[in-house]
């Protein structure tokens, strides 16, 4: 029924025939991209991998150490917090920012005056500097803030959104959805352009209401576009730093509890005495996560597809 | 829902006509705009507040509380002392270089890699693809020292080009464009097919233009990545006529006196190419495969 | 303060970094080697000079430096470069790496410690131990490392500075503005009513005490030898059970656990909190950006101990790879001597690191002004003052350490227990580096 197989299971046979026509065309169209990406990305990840098993700092050549940074790992108490609060930011964040910016999206899809502000108004979050970002957050939620100062006036009294480690890990969350929402919602646009409208039109004719709409025709149609945005929402999630840093101080809130785990390898590696064979095992740690994450979502679209 | 592609008809008249449409109550347009409001009051708060601190005049109180929006003495010396104590046009062209060129080589790049991802059948096509998943993975902060040294060693250090190079083609990218590909309908190429167009025709004339929606937004990604990125430049570059204005303006930030209006200015500086990027290529996110395609 | 303003800045970045060590093989001569034979050659070549974050203010004060210098020694040559703010460490790091390290390099002693570890900084005492005698001693031996014999960078200029308090709300909170507290006990005691007074709304201190503060207060940071913390002792533990007191009495800002310098700043700008640590520099600061506070601006020693003053001291490194090492030699000494540095110090409030500079008219003489009232008293305060903060102490012990404080001061973990836990972290860490 949907004109969009994602893979070649469910291609004409005529498409494949298309495909074997000229065998030499795909990596001619691959090349480009493969040597940058691997020139300049996976080929010195290697060098990461090897540090990972010595005890190299920023300036000094480490010697070999086997898996001591990997043991290390698994003693360190704030590993563990680390991965905590990473794992419990994909879960707060990922389902919001896969809805919300498909719902922006279609509310400034429709072309009606003035719209042309909007979608460039609601972009803004995105292209702000970090630090701005920061700055007004922390202005918002601190206890002198504009927020609580509306929670004090309608007799809710104060919160501590900014010293509390669990609601400091969740202000950086709402940051981190409020600027997502106009990035991801770029991506929904271009995807939403590509829903026939004569479905929708079909559906309005039969009389299906809003909601009916958006579940039987647009959702089924843009579901390869809210799996990529879960997944590239879901690493970049696990990846966070600079929202928790910026809310949360560079110790990663009070006694680091809120510490995520790149921050972590920031603590640890930079500067000119970083342990850099200790933060690059936790770069590999950190890249296995995501790479599994973005497996599994891969996977489980696949399976519902086929 | 989709009258966003009555845009391209350019029927002026059917799309004055729109906001009374018959089948639109005006309550429910209402709504729309007090949503749109809603939304726009969250959004832009950070935006003005500072594009406000740099219109503020010396002797204003910025740390006021509560803050003032409105500046008491309006000025705009704080762009004109940003132009003073920085080179601020130079940074900004080699942005805008490195930042059109990033544009360029990703929206080809990716495109590229992304046609032969979904469209075309080879052995190693999933390996490809985990590939990109791969590198997109690699956490930058990881390998930006041996990124630099590979630089050394092509002496591209202290170049633009070394600036432009390790992202000019970002794995994202790919992916974005993979997603876009294999959402097109295959009748469409199927056709061109029987009329003997070989990959590369098909790829030019028709796969291409029906995903503009798609490359409008790895232009703004490429764009906005280029332009925003700090730490690379900072590392590759060495000569100050080279920096680009991320780095530029990051000497605003006095070392014994910060003057946030000089640096809120400069953030304003920084922002407005993006802003107004996004709205000249927000249209082609509404011309999309219905166009190209099914008319195909 | 200057510089860890500019260290945790440097961190406010989006981006992190983080280093690898891999490709150092080439470039890692084992030590500053060359000694005083390469230094004291012809004066030639062209000097690569690497400063941060000056250019932007000072162009014309380091252009008419560098002329001097090359009419001074014709065959030398400088070439200036400058660098941002942020991301210093991670540009010296990736420069170190890629062997395009600077001949003159500014760095402050806890950048320079890793490189002089790193046989990438010169020893100046071998290679110019006569100019020993030019500098303030303690300025000179704060470029000592422990663990390692000589001295690897020019002191240059020096900060200090006194604790700024806020007159109106010590007056509503029923201090005596004219009175601030001069020793720790009265601080305690001021914070502690100032807190009960306003029903916790207001509170004395922006942030948990940091690594100085413990110096500051007269506790033995490291034993001598440099091989071991000893922040844990009874005097250590003493200040941070008074700082847990302050927190559970309200007299810590509610954030204060998660403060960093700017944003103490802040909240002292904000006027939130009443007092808080700055530099001459800062006067000049609030008068314009938060003049309602300037108005209230009260001006005060910080609180020690030791009869010694905080200061903060950047420093010029020579490369120990330099081509040009007489020349760059030279000319660090050059831009360090006693001439160049007063000049510089009539720039912007900063304070020269040479002998009797400090008795210049300049720091002595009262004109009835705040700035030069704030001016002369740091420049008195210098003489003997110190630099508390160990060069040892990296970024990730400073860590271990609040987060540490933070525990404490929550009632989590008693002070002595945080204390003996972070001291074992941080010489854990000392030994695997």
């Amino acid at each position: 029924m949907q004109p969009t197989a994602q893979d070649g299971l469910r291609m004409p046979r005529t498409v494949r025939r298309i495909r074997t026509h000229l065998p030499s065309s795909p990596w001619l169209f691959l090349t480009p991209g493969l040597l940058i990406v691997g020139g300049f990305s996976l080929y010195p990840f290697v060098s990461t991998v090897v540090n990972s098993f010595t005890d190299a700092r920023t300036l000094i050549k480490g010697r070999f150490v086997g898996g001591g940074n990997y043991q290390e790992l698994i003693h360190d108490a704030m590993f563990w917090t680390g991965l905590r609060n990473s794992l419990v930011y994909v879960l707060g964040v990922v389902p919001l920012l896969v809805i919300l910016p498909l719902l922006l999206a279609m509310l400034v899809q429709r072309q009606i005056p003035g719209i042309t502000f909007f979608r460039a108004a609601f972009y803004t979050p995105v292209v702000a500097s970090v630090v701005v970002v920061g700055l007004i957050w922390v202005w918002l939620l601190d206890d002198r803030g504009l927020i609580n100062a509306l929670l004090e006036t309608v007799g809710f009294g104060k919160v501590g959104f900014l010293s509390d480690p669990w609601l400091l890990l969740l202000s950086a969350m709402a940051v981190t959805v409020w600027k997502g929402l106009g990035y991801y919602m770029i991506i929904y646009l271009a995807a939403l352009a590509n829903v026939p409208r004569e479905l929708h039109e079909a559906c309005a004719v039969d009389g299906a209401g809003v909601v009916r709409r958006f579940l039987t025709v647009t959702v089924p149609a843009l579901r390869s576009t809210m799996v990529l945005v879960g997944a590239l929402s879901a690493v970049n999630a696990f990846k966070v730093f600079s929202e928790v840093y910026l809310m949360a101080g560079p110790t990663g809130g009070p006694g680091g509890e809120d510490t995520t785990l790149v921050m972590l390898v920031q603590q640890v590696g930079t500067g000119l005495s970083g342990r850099v064979g200790y933060a690059a095992a936790l770069s590999v740690v950190v890249f296995v996560i995501t790479l599994g994450l973005m497996l599994l979502v891969l996977r489980a679209n696949r399976r519902e597809d086929a | 829902m989709t009258a966003g592609h009555r845009e391209r008809h350019g029927d002026r008249a059917e799309r004055r006509r729109m906001p009374g449409r018959g089948r639109t109550p005006r309550w429910r347009l209402l709504l729309r705009y007090l949503l749109l409001l809603a939304v726009l009051a969250l959004t832009v708060g950070p935006f003005l507040w500072q594009l406000s601190t740099s219109l503020k005049g010396p002797g204003e109180d910025i740390y006021r509380y509560p803050p003032s929006l409105i500046p008491g003495h309006l000025t705009f010396g704080n762009y004109a002392g940003v132009a003073e104590i920085i080179p601020v046009w130079d940074f900004a062209l080699n942005s805008l270089k490195v930042a059109a060129a990033n544009v360029l080589t990703n929206c080809a790049g990716a495109a590229l890699a992304g046609y032969a991802l979904a469209r075309m059948r080879f052995r190693g096509r999933r390996t490809a693809l985990v590939v990109f998943i791969m590198a997109m993975l690699v956490p930058v902060e990881s390998i930006m020292i041996a990124q630099f040294v590979t630089m050394r060693e092509l002496q591209l250090n202290n170049t633009l080009i070394g600036v432009l190079l390790p992202a000019c083609i970002g794995a994202m990218n790919v992916l974005l464009m993979r997603n876009a590909f294999a959402g097109l309908p295959y009748e469409v190429e199927e056709a061109a097919f029987v009329d003997g167009a070989n990959a590369w025709q098909r790829f030019v004339r028709i796969a291409l233009p029906s995903v503009k929606g798609t490359l409008a937004v790895v232009a703004i990604f490429a764009f906005m990545g280029a332009w925003d990125d700090f730490l690379w430049p900072l590392i590759v570059l060495s000569d100050q006529s080279k920096f680009t204005l991320t780095v530029g303006l990051n000497f605003l930030h006095g070392t014994f006196a910060d003057n946030q209006r000089l640096v809120a200015a400069g953030t304003v500086i920084a922002v407005l190419p993006l802003i107004v990027m996004f709205a000249c290529l927000q249209r082609y996110f509404f011309r999309g495969v219905g166009e190209g395609a099914v008319k195909g | 303060m200057r510089t860890s303003m500019r260290r945790s800045r440097s961190a406010a970045t989006a981006t992190i970094a983080l280093a690898s060590a891999l490709a150092l093989a080439a470039c890692g001569a084992p030590d500053g080697s060359g000694g005083a034979d390469s230094a004291s050659g012809k004066v030639e070549g062209q000097v690569v000079f690497q400063t941060w974050n000056l250019k932007a203010n000072f162009k014309d004060y380091f252009e008419g430096l560098i002329a001097d210098f090359e009419q001074k020694y014709p065959d030398a040559k400088v070439k200036w470069v400058d660098q941002p703010a942020e991301g210093y460490p991670e540009k010296l790091s990736a420069d170190a790496a890629g062997g395009t390290l600077p001949d003159v390099v500014n760095v402050s002693p806890d950048l320079a410690y890793p490189l002089a570890k790193a046989g990438m900084a010169l020893d100046l005492e071998k290679s110019a131990g006569k100019y020993r005698g030019e500098y303030l001693d303690g300025a000179w031996k704060s470029n000592e490392m422990p663990g390692m014999k000589g001295v690897y960078a020019f002191p240059w200029y020096l900060n200090t500075g006194p604790m700024f308090y806020n007159k109106e709300l010590f007056r509503q909170a029923g201090l005596d503005p004219a009175k601030p507290p001069t020793t720790y006990d009265q601080l305690f005691r001021d914070a502690k009513s100032m807190a009960e007074k306003s029903g916790r709304k207001m509170a004395m201190l922006a942030s948990t005490p940091s690594i100085e503060d413990f110096g500051r207060y007269g506790v033995r940071l490291m034993n001598p030898q440099g091989t071991e913390f000893t922040f844990n002792e009874p005097k250590g533990v003493e200040l941070l059970q008074h700082y847990k007191e302050l927190y559970e009495a309200g007299a810590l800002d509610s954030q204060a656990l998660t403060a960093k310098a700017e944003s103490a700043g802040r909240k002292f700008q904000q006027q939130a909190v009443a007092m808080n640590p700055g530099s001459a520099l800062d006067l000049e600061n609030f008068r314009k950006e938060a003049p309602s506070l300037y108005k209230n601006i009260g001006i005060t020693d910080a609180v020690n101990n030791t009869g010694k003053a905080n200061m903060y001291v950047q420093g010029l490194m020579v490369n120990a790879q330099s081509e040009v090492k007489p020349a760059a030699v030279a000319f660090a000494h050059f831009v360090t001597d006693k001439k160049n540095q007063m000049a510089f110090a009539k720039e912007v409030t900063i304070f020269p690191s040479t002998k009797g500079s400090l008795d210049d008219p300049y720091f002595t003489e009262q004109d009835g002004t705040d700035a030069t009232r704030v001016r002369v008293a740091s420049a008195k305060s210098l003489e003997n003052a110190v630099n508390y903060t160990p060069v040892l102490l990296s970024d990730q012990m400073k860590t271990v350490l609040r987060n540490a404080v933070a525990r404490a001061v929550q009632g989590k973990q008693s002070p002595k227990a945080a204390l003996d836990g972070a001291v074992a972290e941080c010489n854990r860490l000392l030994k695997t580096g």
